[in-house]
């Protein structure tokens, strides 16, 4: 900056002379900038080093508190952050397929919906009220994606087609609230959205398969929380560590976070904001906004009503063990058991194509599934996504991996490699 | 600021005096150049495009009411309730027209001065730099807030011509009230407008810097659709919450139930810290310089 002081202009009560002057002047942006820029640094820092004591625990009595957890009520923000290393393309067609199928096109469609937080960082505003009372509301930017449940009702509205879903749950299916072990059977839907659904997934794994302790306290949503460090024992994982943040006093889980053993997190789902207060009968009425294209879907015993509930949006993930297989079908298998637990399934042929892609799993012979598979075939085939080795063509994201054999048999886990192929025979 | 403030007092012996004839000197010079600036051609050309816009969103939507989910935002709302192209408004005019007019209007300030050499008039009255620079700010902080509400009126009116009014169903699915769905409107007018004021804290900084006032607002623009593009870039999410850009758009937040400000205060928190840094560089640029032109 020309300072020279050679300042012509001479105001009334301020002379602008000397170069001094001006190189203290400019110190004070500098200033502005370096205290915003430690303000910025040093508060997440502070908030995060500030960890409650709290009495010691044991591990089973932390983990029997938090799936005995009697809170029936709760409403808050969660944020949620996957890094699942797939191809973005990959999940825009897998949420093309499956959203195709569940509902017939709508936008609506959870299942089809849910499939977009297999990536980047989203905010759900999240209400329950007992098992039978629950609605989660996708914040996305310029548009929101809500999902209500109350009793038998089901709705699924999302706002940028104004499109909605409506299930009538069968009503002996509304009062089953998420217990890991009922989701096992379930195909997948999305991930699991709250750290309430997330944790009871990894905290039900048998206890031959896992190594789980307490490690430290943390500050969650400005709730005092114990964590939980999850482990496999089985070598062959590719996840590394499950850290689980649940509640001191009821036992809610606020925060998971999963990491891979290639070091980064793969999956962070915590409260920003929690509060256990009954949340307004109001929130979980539902009426179909004006002009709305509803789609009744019946009485939803497959994975729609599923995603309706609370549960359901918990159901398959890919960083779980032990559901890992997307699109299963009746010819799928299970191999192995606890973290490496291996999905095998048949690729369909359409027509005389030769062996579609991993999404491709779910599509059923219509036309409109047949058109849009052409996506993951050619992707395969171009080798964009898959890298050949040994035993088939191998399709790797930071925690799940697909291996697809040469006869169209596809073997995917939240495992190494080796474990793929001695899954599938290869020698 | 305090310290420019501190520097004047020390040679004027009555203080409260003193200060009540700033804050008049402040008002004066503040109405001086919100008349230079409303008054030119140029800012009601540019207020005139602002106004055409909705219009034009409002016709196109009313005569192509294509797939859903295609098009400009809350494109399925707008059909059902007129309020919502006020939003849809906002949301096509944020990104671009709106920043590309304050832009022009921030650029120019001192540096528009500067090149037609009325600057140093200006400084010539006992005015002092300090508040001809705060001046000019608020001057065009209150010209967002009229290519804000620009914007938003006729979007109003269009879509109250257009399409019907009435009940206003929220991106969460609640339906509220017209009365409560206008306030809710002026509040994301609001909003948007302050979006901007990080933006003309540039815009001022920029100006400081050159004689030339088409450098200044070409810069200040160029800024804008830079900063826009690198928040699209994935490898740069570690910088991207820290783009004055990089939350305009939250303002959709504060049309679902309950209102969700995260994002919201964000941005405003942002756009105070963008107006902190970039204003006291403008103040120490401006108030060190030469003034030749």
């Amino acid at each position: 900056m020309p300072t020279e002081g050679l300042d012509v202009m001479v105001e009334q009560g301020a002379p602008y002379r000397s170069g001094r002057r001006s190189a203290i002047r400019v110190l004070v942006p500098v200033g502005v900038v370096a205290v915003a820029a430690t303000g910025i640094g040093l508060v997440p820092a502070l908030a995060s080093d500030s960890a409650p004591s709290l009495p010691s625990v044991t591990a089973a009595q932390l983990v029997a508190r938090t799936l005995g957890s009697n809170v029936q009520a709760l409403s808050g923000t969660v944020k949620l952050t996957t890094d699942l290393g797939v191809p973005t393309q990959l999940l825009g067609t897998a949420r093309g397929l499956v959203g195709g199928r569940g509902a017939g096109g709508n936008s609506a469609d959870p299942q089809g919906k849910l499939t977009e937080l297999l990536g980047g960082e989203h905010t759900l505003q999240v209400a329950v009220d007992g098992p039978d009372r629950q609605r989660v509301g996708l914040v996305d930017q310029l548009s929101g994606y809500e999902v209500v449940h109350n009793g038998n009702q089901v709705w699924a509205w999302d706002s940028a087609s104004n499109q909605a879903v409506h299930l009538t749950a069968p009503q002996h299916g509304t009062g089953q609230h998420s217990t890991g072990r009922a989701e096992q059977a379930k195909p997948l839907t999305g991930v699991p959205t709250t750290p309430q659904e997330a944790a009871q997934q990894f905290l039900t794994q048998s206890a031959n398969t896992t190594s789980i302790t307490v490690d430290g306290t943390a500050s969650v949503a400005g709730q005092k929380a114990y964590q939980l460090s999850v482990k496999p024992k089985q070598s062959g994982s590719t996840i590394a560590e499950v850290r689980i943040s649940v509640d001191a006093d009821n036992g809610v889980p606020l925060a998971v976070v999963v990491k891979s053993t290639g070091g980064s997190t793969v999956l962070d789902t915590h409260f920003s904001s929690v509060s256990f207060a009954k949340p307004d009968a109001k929130t979980f009425q539902f009426t179909v906004p004006k002009g709305a294209k509803v789609k009744e879907s019946g009485t939803g015993t497959g994975m729609g009503a599923e995603a309706g509930t609370h549960s359901g949006v918990n159901a398959a993930h890919g960083a779980k063990p032990g559901s890992a297989a997307p699109g299963q079908q009746d010819d799928s298998n299970v191999i192995g058991e606890g973290w490496t637990t291996v999905f095998s399934t048949k690729l369909p042929t359409v027509g005389d194509q030769a062996p579609a892609g991993l999404a491709a799993g779910t599509a059923k012979g219509r036309s409109s599934g047949a058109h849009s598979m052409g996506l993951p075939l050619n992707l395969l085939q171009s080798r964009a996504l898959g890298k050949p080795v040994n035993g088939g063509t191998l399709i790797s994201t930071k925690v799940l991996n697909v291996l697809i054999t040469p006869d169209g048999r596809v073997f995917a886990g939240a495992v190494t490699l080796p474990v793929l192929q001695s899954a599938a025979g290869v020698k | 600021m305090s310290q420019a403030e501190a520097g004047v007092l020390t040679v004027v012996p009555q203080l409260p005096q003193r200060r009540t004839q700033t804050t008049v000197g402040f008002l004066a010079l503040f109405r001086s150049e919100l008349t230079l600036t409303f008054r030119r051609a140029r800012t009601i050309a540019l207020l005139g495009i602002l106004a055409a816009l909705p219009v034009l969103i409002g016709v196109v939507v009313k005569v192509e009411t294509g797939g859903p989910g295609e098009g400009p935002a809350f494109i399925a709302q707008v059909s059902q309730n007129g309020l919502f192209l006020v939003f849809t408004a906002l949301a096509v005019a944020l990104p671009v027209f709106l920043p590309m007019t304050v832009g022009v209007v921030a650029g120019d300030s001192i540096a528009g001065e500067a090149s037609t050499g009325t600057l140093r008039y200006l400084l010539v009255a006992p005015a002092g730099r300090t508040r001809l620079l705060a001046a000019k700010f608020t001057a065009a902080l209150a010209f967002c807030l009229a290519a804000t509400l620009a914007v938003a009126l006729t979007a109003l009116l269009t879509g109250a011509a257009l399409f019907p009014l009435g009940q206003v169903t929220l991106l969460s699915g609640d339906t509220i009230g017209l009365a409560a769905a206008l306030l809710r409107a002026l509040l994301v007018a609001g909003v948007v407008a302050a979006s901007l004021a990080g933006l003309v804290a540039i815009g001022l900084f920029v100006s400081t810097l050159t004689g030339s006032g088409i450098a200044a607002m070409a810069t200040t623009v160029g800024l804008v659709l830079l900063v826009q593009i690198l928040d699209t870039f994935p490898q740069l999410h570690a910088i991207q919450p820290f783009l004055f850009t990089h939350q305009w758009l939250s303002f959709s937040d504060l049309l679902r139930q309950p209102m969700h400000w995260d994002n919201v205060l964000q941005n405003l928190g942002l756009q105070a810290l963008y107006v902190a840094v970039f204003g006291s560089a403008a103040w120490a640029r401006f108030t060190s310089r030469d003034i030749t032109a």
